[in-house]
């Protein structure tokens, strides 16, 4: 493959008390990638965004990002290295303000000390004003959602589509190389749905982010993705391009349950 | 080795141990319900040794009793049982209830003003002096032996009551319909609710059946000991504590377990360790800090798995 | 839907609205200063403290400004170190005090006639703090993986040890200690050296204020530089939600140890103040009955809130010492009594029905026990103008320790009580409960201000404020969804 290979995941398992989440995953995703992965409920796809963020680590395998493994780091460390996520259910840090989200992130992309700031020291006061342009530059990127008046309000005052986009400005916040977006569209009405889906083609053509995103919604997984990986009960089941996977026989078997005749 | 000694450390290590374990309980059970530390506990302990010693005087007091020792004694832990049962569902319902949405320190802050407000009640009402249970009076000074294995009658008393209770609370928890509910709302509390228990109804039950055992406690510690004074229940509420993390917090057979460990290790200290009479709680709070490194989760207690 | 023509404002849904709605509205005057103090630029609010703080030593007695002035500013530099730790981080830090005795003790073993050595201020303070930093690093190290619950037990723990410790300190035996007398055992370390601060001797009582006052206000100014810097607002996040920020870059472990540890050397820097003002440190001042005065300052003030240190300490340790007196403790009772029933009994009616309810309630009460029995009204009434009055209102038996333990546990009853009743109900019953109330206070609880009732004042006030205003006087109310 001619594309360089950003996150490679090799033969990963995780298992809780015995119940294996994830097995024998391999999956890569190309620099400058969108890549889907979709899946019933329960299928691990939010487990494997945890062991890639470093939450929970893999029983074995390796996590390779750009080369270097990510097993053993701590998720602040995986962060620093360019891995940046939104959740599922929405884990901003509602008390404080839009801007102090978007601000309190690039902790890890600033060096300045405790004691620098008790003094303020030249460093600490220019590394603040950058982090304050870069937060009020994320913010920006969502153009009228989150225009400035709303960025000294607190994070619980959003809208739960304006929550979203704060999620997804907080990990941009963090400078990453590759984006996990875990359900961007979970929740939100079809014409936030399709802000959503442009979002995310916008957020790779300016922002010039890889992304690997998990979503239910299958217009927005045609809309955005260059290749769909299916999971079932932590097995990949296909992979390739949008048309390939939804018409595969095992994928509509895991959604629809032919087989087993359960809808889980 | 001195074996009349280990003997010694060992029964009263047990006894003590055996108060532990019915605090501990309390904490435990608390905690598997609600995730709460509840700090007053220690306190409504206290009370409880104060409510054994008004009965006491009730019935005519140690030296004359109105009726037979053994039924004064039995009259004691009901008492107090009942008392410190009553008294957890109050401050359940007025201290934690309104909390239970709230951050997660509230409770906790809320816990820490109910147990210094008992304190301190209990300061005001029954006075700073030590207050003398005379259990000699009450039911002599006979000791049984076996070989070099020394016990007195209250000790007798505090071992078989604890462990009745405890295998009563087993019992409860396993097979009785609320002890059912207790175990599904420890693990689910919406789920729980969901399914038709009354949440409230259980949580309340937990605070009666874990403040009653503190009372039995607070009563037993007044047999074996003699004395009481309102600021015991700091301690034994601290020794408790450390007792149900040891054995693994929210776990009922490590409550009982690491009480007894936490009473064994302050009565070998006491007999075996440099100085140990006068540092006993340091060498217990060392055993504390050493659990907490190698077994985070207490000795019988299951991992936390991280939901994200 | 959001680009539905009917909703102007982009973003807006129906829980948005809701929580609009919610929030605090601010009226009237209560409401101006409010804005006003909200807008106004920090240094300027600092200015509302300070001016009145550098007056103050220069218009009252020695004594008073010790107690309300220079006790009070201690408190206040303890509470914004706990601010750090609970405030900030969300840790809760039950050792606290602890800190503060080390601080102490340091400042207490190299400045006094104890071992011989009497550095100056300027090196024994940085000691001081760095010893207290440096066994908070080494009490939050081992609890540092684990949550909340964990750090409380062992703090909690800890700082009974410390009790234990420097109680015993000058008679250990073994290894590494070998007899060395660190503390001073349960005499603890006396005749304390004054500050020698780069040859200013630091003595009077209005000196040991102002320099009291500059620790303050520096250590103030520090912690509003830190709370705007990027380690305050990663304390915030990961108070908010730990996991979240620890994926989002942030060393959640090393931040809270970090927390902890700055917590704890401010408590070491108040503890040597605290020592050189006392001219001693001794074991019993560093009790659990401090650290609930010092929770309930910075809870009451608002958790996270700077200002609200400062109002905390005001009241929580000025009130106590205006309870010392019992004349000013009669005064005290039944203007709170007056206030609180003239803010909750609404409308007028009932506010009627409450007043002469009560009023009608004591005289009657009173004229049947004249009556009747003599002896419940035979006690003595306390001294002052007040207490006279109300002995026309209140029967004071003789001999009421019994009747009066009884009317207290009475008292707290009805006052739950009340918590669960609602309309026509809630006025009655708070008829009987400000009579039961009453009776309690002056027979029991008044003769006891300087102890049991202070302290129990105290632990009433945290869960009545967790359960009323979590947020405290300054606090932002915090919203959580789940």
């Amino acid at each position: 493959m001619a594309a360089q290979r950003l996150l490679e995941l090799h033969a990963v398992n995780k298992s809780f008390g015995g119940l294996a989440c994830i097995s024998e995953l391999d999956l890569h995703v190309n620099e400058g990638e969108i890549v889907s992965v979709i899946g019933p409920n329960g299928a691990g796809k939010t487990t494997l965004f945890n062991l890639i963020t470093g939450v929970y680590a893999p029983d074995d395998g390796e996590i390779l990002l750009d080369g270097k493994s990510l097993v053993g780091l701590e998720p602040h460390e995986v962060t620093n290295r360019g891995v940046a996520r939104t959740f599922q259910t929405l884990r901003l840090f509602l008390n404080m303000t839009v801007r102090e989200n978007v601000m309190a992130v690039q902790y890890g992309k600033t060096k300045s000390t405790v004691f620098e700031a008790m003094l303020r020291l030249p460093r600490s006061r220019r590394e603040e004003r950058q982090i304050r342009k870069r937060a009020e530059e994320k913010l920006s990127f969502f153009g009228q959602r989150l225009v400035g008046y709303r960025w000294d309000q607190p994070a619980y005052s959003l809208s739960y589509a304006n929550r979203r986009r704060l999620e997804i400005a907080r990990a941009m916040a963090t400078e990453p190389r590759i984006l996990l977006l875990d359900e961007p569209a979970a929740g939100m009405n079809p014409a936030e749905t399709h802000e959503i889906t442009e979002l995310i083609g916008q957020l790779r053509k300016e922002g010039g982010y890889t992304i690997l995103v998990i979503e239910h919604d299958m217009h927005v997984v045609e809309g955005i993705s260059d290749r769909v990986v299916a999971l079932d009960h932590g097995v990949k089941i296909a992979e390739g391009s949008f048309d390939a996977v939804a018409t595969d026989p095992r994928v509509i078997e895991a959604y629809l349950g032919l087989r087993k005749a359960e809808t889980k | 080795m001195n074996w009349s000694l280990f003997w010694d450390l060992t029964v009263s290590g047990v006894t003590l141990g055996s108060v532990y374990a019915l605090v501990a309980l309390g904490y435990s059970m608390v905690y598997g319900i609600l995730k709460l530390l509840n700090f007053a506990h220690g306190d409504v302990y206290m009370i409880g040794a104060f409510m054994g010693w008004f009965a006491l005087h009730w019935l005519g007091g140690p030296v004359n009793p109105s009726v037979t020792a053994g039924l004064v004694v039995v009259f004691m832990f009901v008492f107090a049982m009942l008392a410190c049962g009553g008294l957890g569902v109050v401050i359940e319902r007025f201290a934690y209830r309104p909390l239970r949405n709230a951050p997660r320190i509230a409770p906790l802050i809320s816990a820490l003003g109910v147990s210094f407000f008992l304190q301190n009640s209990a300061l005001l009402l029954f006075g700073a002096n030590f207050r003398d249970y005379d259990t000699f009076d009450l039911i002599g000074a006979k000791t049984y032996n076996y070989k070099d294995i020394f016990l007195s009658v209250p000790q007798i008393l505090t071992i078989v009551s604890a462990i009745g209770l405890m295998v009563g609370l087993t019992l409860l928890v396993a097979r009785t319909k609320i002890g059912k509910a207790m175990r599904a709302t420890s693990f689910d509390r919406e789920a729980a609710s969901m399914m038709g228990i009354d949440v409230d109804r259980v949580i309340a039950s937990t605070f009666f059946i874990g403040s009653a055992l503190a009372g039995a406690a607070g009563v037993m510690f007044g047999l074996v000991f003699g004395q009481i004074y309102h600021f015991m229940g700091f301690l034994a509420g601290l020794k408790g504590f450390t007792a149900a993390v040891i054995g693994g917090i929210g776990s009922i057979p490590g409550a009982m377990l690491g009480g007894l460990l936490v009473g064994l290790a302050e009565s070998y200290a006491t007999g075996y360790l440099p100085q140990g009479s006068t540092f006993q709680n340091l060498y217990v709070f060392a055993l504390l800090i050493a659990i907490i490194i190698i077994r985070p989760q207490g000795l019988l207690g299951k991992a936390d798995v991280n939901k994200v | 839907m959001a680009d539905d023509v009917t909703q102007p404002r982009i973003g807006v849904d129906e829980w948005v609205a809701s929580v609009e709605g919610k929030r605090e509205r601010y009226r009237g005057p209560v409401g101006w200063l409010r804005r006003g103090w909200d807008s106004s630029p920090p240094a300027a609010r600092l200015l509302v403290f300070v001016v009145p703080a550098v007056i103050f030593p220069f218009v009252t007695s020695e004594g008073n400004l010790f107690r309300y002035g220079l006790i009070t500013l201690l408190y206040a530099l303890l509470g914004l170190g706990l601010n750090v730790t609970v405030g900030f981080a969300g840790l809760l830090d039950l050792g606290y005090i602890a800190f503060f005795g080390f601080g102490a003790y340091t400042y207490g073993y190299v400045a006094s006639a104890h071992a011989n050595h009497h550095w100056p201020a300027e090196l024994a303070i940085p000691l001081a703090i760095a010893v207290a930093a440096a066994v908070g690093f080494i009490v939050g190290f081992p609890s540092r993986r684990l949550v909340g619950d964990y750090l409380a037990i062992v703090t909690l723990f800890f700082g009974q040890a410390f009790v234990v410790f420097v109680n015993n300190a000058n008679r250990i035996n073994f290894w590494p200690f070998n007899h060395t007398d660190l503390t001073g055992g349960a005499n603890g370390l006396d005749n304390i050296d004054p500050l020698n601060v780069f040859g200013w001797k630091v003595n009077t009582t209005k000196e040991f204020y102002l320099f009291t006052l500059g620790a303050f206000l520096l250590v103030m100014i520090v912690l509003y530089f830190v709370s705007e810097s990027r380690t305050g607002r990663a304390w915030k996040a990961l108070r908010e939600d730990p996991l979240a920020a620890e994926v989002m870059s942030m060393p959640v472990n090393r931040l809270k140890l970090m927390a902890f540890v700055f917590g704890a050397g401010i408590a070491g820097f108040a503890g040597a103040i605290y020592g050189s003002v006392q001219t001693g440190a001794f074991p019993g001042d560093y009790d659990i009955g401090l650290l609930i005065t010092i929770y309930a300052i910075v809870i009451l003030g608002g958790a996270g809130s700077l200002a609200g240190v400062i109002v905390g300490a005001l009241i929580v340790n000025g009130v106590p010492e205006l309870l010392r007196d019992s004349n000013q403790a009669e005064w005290l009772f039944y203007t709170a009594l007056v206030i609180l029933v003239l803010a909750k009994v609404r409308p007028w009616q009932k506010l009627v029905v409450v007043v002469g309810g009560t009023l009608g309630l004591g005289f009657a009460l009173h004229a049947i026990a004249d009556a009747w029995f003599p002896r419940w009204t035979a006690g003595q009434p306390n001294d002052g103008k007040l207490a006279h009055w109300v002995s026309h209102w209140m029967v004071l038996p003789s001999h009421a320790t019994q009747l009066a333990n009884w009317a207290y546990v009475l008292t707290i009853a009805l006052i739950l009580v009340l918590t669960l009743l609602h309309g026509w109900w809630r006025t009655i019953v708070f008829i009987p409960t400000i009579y039961v109330a009453a009776f309690a206070w002056e027979n029991l609880l008044v003769e006891n201000t300087a102890g049991a009732t202070r302290f129990l004042l105290l632990g009433a006030l945290l869960v009545v404020l967790m359960n009323v205003r979590p947020q405290g006087l300054f606090g932002t109310a915090r919203v959580e969804i789940v």
